[in-house]
């Protein structure tokens, strides 16, 4: 997890909330760790009508202006992963 | 009264790729909804952008997008106001 570019902090936890790994900002975010955790039930319930009972949702992302929380679930486990956002130089020229 | 916002909802609908759209209020009441967005779903989606906005209360709330393999769901909270757009994804 520590080699994901871009990365500021990373929580591991089962899916009931505890946590198993976590370093960088995210270093033992119980706090954070029990949001996602109610934020991912959340999502189990949403519209059935828009997605089907067999679409089941693999990946959430929640992004602020300078950084974003990927959220997946693989293997009965819960991955949290906290990114920058640059804003490359290129763009910015652009915009000037 | 709600012409303004039907005209935004019409406006979001017309957009490419897009299949639903909902607006709701801070109680989790359906303002405007239209496509496949269901009435229902709106006090679970302003429970969703709460929810969110938990994480870092003293940053503008975030933007939440939930993936599927091929449908997107973008929720945004502007003050009391929540929006959500399900989207296709598109071809790549």
């Amino acid at each position: 997890m520590e080699k994901i570019p871009d990365q500021l902090g990373y929580l591991i936890l089962t899916e009931d909330g505890a946590v198993l790994e976590s370093g960088g900002d995210l270093e033992n975010d119980e706090r954070v760790a029990t949001i996602i955790t109610d934020l991912i039930s959340l999502s189990n319930s949403i519209d059935p009508v828009a997605f089907g009972p067999e679409e089941k949702f693999k990946k959430i992302s929640i992004t602020y202006d300078d950084h974003w929380f990927s959220i997946c679930i693989s293997n009965k486990k819960i991955y949290v992963v906290k990114r920058s956002i640059h804003t490359s130089s290129s763009e910015i020229a652009v915009n000037v | 009264m709600e012409k303004e916002l039907d005209k935004v909802v019409e406006e979001i609908m017309s957009t490419p790729n897009v299949n639903g759209c909902l607006v709701a209020d801070h109680q989790g009441l359906c303002l405007a909804s239209k496509g496949s967005a269901h009435v229902d779903s709106a006090g679970i989606i302003v429970a969703i952008s709460e929810q969110a906005c938990k994480i870092q209360p003293n940053l503008k709330p975030p933007t939440v997008c939930l993936e599927t393999d091929n449908k997107i769901c973008l929720i945004q909270r502007h003050g009391t106001i929540t929006g959500a757009i399900f989207k296709q994804k598109g071809a790549a």
